[in-house]
């Protein structure tokens, strides 16, 4: 009994060992029930996942800002990557390294893009990341004519679609990605700054916190994510297409939040967010194998999601409470309030 | 404090001995309330019989506001057992709404008024039910909200009709006082602090009032900290200490001093510390101009010393230090500060503690927060700055580990403090840190303050304990937002405090609020009437290169199609009038127009039944959202996969018919007036009433202030069933206008609906934190926007850039009105 008590603890704690269990029970269940399934189909639904979790930890930093946080521009942001690409590297490796640093400008671009409308006008992060989105469908339109033909690199292909021993190399690449991500949130001072700013942003701010860069930060690193994975994507589906980015806004934020992140901000667990992005490709793959026709799945997914954050969003109640009564008495907020509705004269 | 006595013959009158068989209204006895290891309220009496006047006082922390929720059962005891007039009442099955209609109503230090409201719609919301539903339900709450208002407060001059946010924070106080009053069938009215804000002469209009009505058998419990307006108007005075009665009996019985001491308040702290003298060089913190303006000179902080704000609530003690914390020029430019600044906040919930954290992570932000963001973060090496911090706090370090919300809130206020020290500031400001904290932390507190200061920083210390002050080298005193005392040494007494805080309360205050609004006002009319602008120039231009646009026929082919995104922006207007958005709405509609295309068409009566369950569901989403406290935007984004995801199994392909009846219902003429623009602008009425019915009314009550809401007895998940079923309503009209229109469906036909509809709500002048509607502007907005395309196609642009400027409208309106608000600093 203890050890189921102290496990429990310990899983509050570690969030990310939810979707860890959900990926190991279906892909058993997978495997006992068609034969066909294994390791190597298994690494196949890592080379998908990987896409989605370069993606997801993006959006895991903007969501841990909080105040309900969303970054609605990644789906155009990876189909304008994608056809970027198409027009940067044109299918030669000798410019792979123009394509890499347009991604790369790209995300800095939309990310500061963002980091301006919400940071430095004060616009709520959906609605600038909604009209970052709208601009961005144009320019994704006027590069569709404008792209020469669908031509990978390479090099950027091998990168994409390649295996080293049996190991897809972008699996690779989330997992170091989701390592260091980790590294970043546990062990440096900007980890620390982003959960603050998250959990409570006054007092963050009062603490000393300059709220204002720690969110930009946040909102660049999920562009310039998206941007990688678009480049990524663009050469692994083999080209370009209007809405290929589509299928990611609402994935990466269900990887978030089944990841174990909490979606009111301040806490986020990579590992999770790469788990939990396994686990939804495991899902759409089993739906593949049942043979669900695609109005099916779409409907699986959004009852996943949902049904998540309602299981979450209980957690999430009684961490409110039990802030809320810490301090018993509520004279406190009435003497904010009253506080704040005067202003100092001129 | 013989300024602020009031007569002695008004005391004696109001002790007169009562009849002694009076009726008993409600009773409370052994009420106890345990958070965790504290206990707020430890078996507690309170018995209230007609015609009393309780008066409630007890320190911060002392358990009074526990208790009263308690009363109004905004809160259950852990022990302890309800009464009303001797009969028993199972707390289970005691609520707001059971305390409401058992005649309790409390007043709330100004929380309970949506400010959004108007002051007449704000008395409908505290008794609805009356004729509500007759036209005119306006004017009857009108009518009697200026009798109530004139019965308790005579020549008060307030306008029913004016919004409550418009309203100075005195005049709020005395709404909510005269709403409560007035409530019919009340027999307690619980004041809190109900003369904070009121100048001398109000608060002599309210005892007057309380004296008249208890006369005729209504009871009040009075809690203030002014203790002599309690020994005035109160027949039995309670003292609450940590939790318990320290002291009941009649107020004829009771004095100031004896009060204060019943309370726990140390009458005269000592008076430990003095800084030498002020040397120029170690000036810290320098303020000037208006804000000093009334004692003819600079103000300097220098290294060493603590300096006390005192004042009324609310006269301005709380922005000067936000303003030497981050020093604006525009806003206050006579703050200026040379060293860095740390806060300690009181309010620790909302402005303190990160409640994820362990102690530990609590008190090293403060030096993390000063480090560059790159660096590297150790466990040992937060630990050792910490333990050194904690220790002169006498802060448990074998805690660290232990999540902060664990902690009482006097050592959670430790924590704060260690914070503040780790990160090692010259100056401190503390906004008062000792509320709601027990006396031996209040001790250690005080010790460490003189420690901190006499190591050589400034202290700024905002208190709303008056004897606090006496513990500060210096006290600034301010009113009505200015210093308007500045004491020193021996000459800091508490009547001196309180003689400066009443000296000129009435000034400044108002006129400063009211530029403000005026000049805001000038700035968001502006904005407001952007897309009537906007759709001016849009269809001036389209005529002026083409002038068969404005025929008959010209028109309704430009706008018919934007009927369809006027009713989904009307759907989403409401979802946003609740502070959420509804990132499915388009959908939704357009999994409508399938349904109405497929299988109306084909069964009719299975069709329709189909469309019930449709919004059923939609409506039911929005009773998950509340009653899971979930984000809105991700459970739509995920309701519109489903969506989708049916209308896509049910019709693959887009196809179908539309039902006879149905094109009928929109392809009718009247010959002169283009079809499209009457149902536009009924679209627009519809909306427009039902905003303006009770129904609206309550909405918006709920978009602006949820926890009045739900303090006045109204049910936020059945509301937010409503708010999704009126959305899904228009959602699903959208839906029938596309099957119409197009004579078809298509289950994408509606997606690129959703993100137009939160752009025309927000062009239209609805704000997104909930609670401002704006119908007109909204469909002025959803026309325009719909517009854009065909505009560009007049303009023979590429309809590639139709998204772009879509998107680029919506930035430039929302810097233009992000310029003109007047934003709180937020960051």
């Amino acid at each position: 009994m203890s050890a189921f008590a102290s496990f429990g603890a310990w899983a509050q704690r570690n969030r990310w060992i939810w979707a860890a269990i959900g990926v190991l029970i279906l892909w058993l269940v997978l495997s006992v029930v068609t034969n066909r399934f294994s390791l190597s189909s298994l690494s196949g639904v890592m080379l998908s996942a990987s896409f989605l979790t370069v993606v997801g930890v993006g959006q895991m930093f903007v969501v841990t800002t909080g105040r309900g946080n969303i970054d609605l521009s990644v789906a155009s942001v990876i189909t304008l990557s994608a056809f970027v690409a198409l027009l940067t590297v044109k299918g030669q490796d000798a410019n792979l390294a123009i394509g890499v640093i347009a991604a790369v400008v790209l995300g800095l671009a939309v990310g500061a893009l963002n980091s301006l409308l919400i940071v430095g006008l004060g616009i709520p992060a959906i609605i600038a990341t909604l009209a970052t989105g709208y601009v961005l469908a144009t320019a994704t339109l006027l590069s569709n004519k404008a792209i020469p033909g669908f031509a990978v690199s390479p090099a950027l292909k091998d990168l994409a679609t390649g295996r080293i021993s049996g190991v897809p190399i972008m699996a690779v690449i989330a997992i170091i990605g989701v390592a260091a991500t980790s590294f970043v949130l546990r062990y440096t001072v900007f980890g620390q700054l982003l959960s603050a700013v998250g959990q409570n942003r006054t007092a963050a701010r009062l603490a000393g916190i300059r709220n204002g860069p720690v969110i930009a930060s946040a909102f660049v690193i999920s562009s310039v994510l998206a941007s990688l994975d678009g480049l990524l994507l663009g050469a692994y589906i083999g080209g370009a297409f209007l809405e290929m980015g589509q299928p990611y806004l609402l994935q990466s934020i269900a990887a978030v939040v089944l990841g174990g992140t909490l979606i009111f901000g301040g806490s986020a667990t990579a590992l999770g967010t790469l788990f939990a992005s396994i686990l939804l490709i495991l899902i759409v793959t089993t739906m593949q194998i049942i043979g669900l026709p695609p109005g099916v799945q779409d409907i699986v997914q959004g009852i996943v999601v949902i049904f998540v954050l309602a299981l979450a969003g209980r957690q999430a109640l009684a961490r409110r409470a039990s802030v809320d009564l810490a301090d018993g008495d509520k004279d406190a907020t009435a003497k904010t309030e009253a506080g704040a509705a005067t202003v100092l004269p001129k | 404090m013989s300024q602020l006595a009031v007569a002695d013959q008004e005391v004696a009158m109001a002790v007169k001995p009562a009849a002694p068989a009076r009726p008993s209204v409600v009773s409370l006895s052994g009420i106890t309330k345990s958070f965790g290891p504290t206990l707020a309220n430890a078996g507690i009496d309170l018995s209230v019989r007609a015609g009393d006047v309780i008066g409630l006082v007890g320190g911060n922390g002392a358990g009074k506001s526990t208790l009263m929720r308690i009363l109004c059962g905004a809160m259950w005891p852990t022990l302890g057992a309800i009464s009303f007039a001797g009969e028993e009442v199972a707390f289970a099955a005691y609520d707001t709404g059971e305390a409401q209609r058992r005649g309790i109503r409390m007043v709330h230090q100004e929380l309970s008024l949506c400010a959004n409201l108007s002051v007449a719609e704000n008395f409908f919301l505290e008794t609805p039910g009356d004729s509500a539903s007759q036209p005119g339900w306006r004017a009857l709450y009108r009518t009697r909200a200026r009798a109530a208002l004139d019965a308790v407060f005579p020549g008060n001059g307030i306008d029913a009709d004016t919004e409550v946010g418009h309203l100075t924070i005195a005049e709020r106080q005395m709404v909510e006082i005269a709403r409560a009053a007035a409530t019919p069938g009340v027999k307690l009215i619980v004041l809190d602090e109900p003369t904070s804000s009121l100048d001398l002469d109000r608060s002599k209009q309210l005892r007057a009032f309380i004296r008249e009505r208890t006369k005729a058998g209504l009871a009040f419990i009075f809690i203030s900290h002014k203790l002599q307006e309690i020994i005035d108007i109160a027949t039995e005075v309670v003292v609450l200490r940590n939790g318990r009665t320290a002291w009941q009996g009649h107020a004829a019985d009771a004095s100031i001093g004896k009060l204060v001491q019943l309370m726990g308040g140390d009458a005269n702290p000592v008076h430990q510390h003095a800084v030498a003298t002020a040397s120029s060089q170690d000036v810290l913190v320098r303020l000037s101009g208006p804000l000093t303006a009334a004692l003819g000179r600079d103000i300097d902080i220098v290294r060493g010393e603590i300096v006390g704000l005192a004042g009324l609530e609310g006269s301005g003690q709380k922005e000067l230090l936000h303003a030497i914390f981050s020093p604006d020029r525009k806003r206050h430019a006579g703050v200026s500060r040379r060293a860095e600044a740390g806060f300690i906040a009181g309010d620790r919930q909302k402005e303190g503690v990160f409640p994820l954290w362990s102690v530990l992570s609590n008190i090293s932000i403060g030096a993390l927060a000063r480090r560059s963001a790159l660096g590297l973060v150790s466990d040992r090496a937060n630990r050792d700055t910490a333990t050194g911090a904690a220790g002169k706090l006498r802060l448990d370090d074998k805690r660290f580990q232990s999540n902060i919300t664990e902690l009482s809130g006097g050592n959670q206020q430790k924590a704060l403090v260690a914070r503040a020290l780790v990160a090692d500031t010259p100056v401190i400001l503390l906004d008062d840190p000792t509320r709601g904290v027990d006396i031996a932390t209040k001790q250690d507190f005080y010790r460490l303050c003189n420690e901190v200061a006499r190591g050589g920083r400034a202290l700024v210390w905002h208190t709303t304990e008056d004897a606090e002050l006496l513990a500060c080298d210096r006290v600034l005193v301010f009113s009505g937002g200015r210093i308007v005392k500045e004491l020193a040494g021996e000459a800091i007494t508490e009547q001196a405090i309180v003689g400066a805080s009443f000296a000129q309360s009435a000034d400044g205050q108002a006129s400063a609020a009211g530029k403000r609004t005026a000049l805001a006002g000038f700035g968001r009319k502006l904005v407001n009437a952007a897309p009537f602008i906007g759709l001016a120039t849009v269809l001036a231009i389209m005529v002026a290169i083409n002038p068969a646009v404005a025929s008959t026929f010209g028109l309704d082919l430009l706008l018919m199609p934007a009927l369809s995104l006027v009713l989904v922006t009307a759907a989403q207007m409401f979802i946003v009038g609740g502070s959420e958005i509804d990132l499915g709405v388009g959908a939704f509609a357009g999994l409508v127009s399938v349904l109405s295309a497929t299988l109306l068409y084909d069964q009719p009566s299975l069709g329709a039944l189909a469309l019930v369950a449709a919004l059923a569901a939609y409506a039911g989403l929005g009773g998950v959202i509340q009653a899971r406290k979930i984000p809105a935007i991700v459970v739509t984004l995920g309701a519109s996969f489903i969506w989708v995801g049916i209308g896509y199994a049910l019709q693959p392909t887009p196809g179908g018919a539309s039902p006879d009846w149905l094109t009928a219902l929109f392809g009718w003429s009247i010959g002169f007036m283009p079809t499209s623009i009457i149902m536009i602008v009924a679209v627009a009425l519809i909306v427009l009433a039902v905003d303006r019915l009770p129904l609206g009314v309550v909405l918006r009550g709920f978009g602006n202030n949820p926890a009045a809401m739900i303090r006045s007895g109204w049910s936020p998940t059945r509301y937010a069933l409503v708010r999704y079923l009126i959305a899904g309503l228009f959602a699903g009209a959208a839906g029938l206008s596309l099957t119409a229109i197009n004579t078809a469906s298509d289950i994408n036909s509606g997606n690129s609906y959703t993100l137009l509809s939160v752009a025309a709500v927000v062009m239209g002048g609805c704000s997104l934190l909930g609670g401002i509607i704006s119908p007109v502007g909204a469909v002025a907005g959803a026309v325009t926007l719909s517009l854009i395309g065909a505009l560009l196609g007049t303009l023979s642009v590429s309809s590639d850039y139709n998204a772009a400027t879509q998107g680029l409208i919506l930035i430039a309106l929302l810097t233009l009105r992000s310029l003109t608000a007047d934003r709180r600093s937020e960051l």
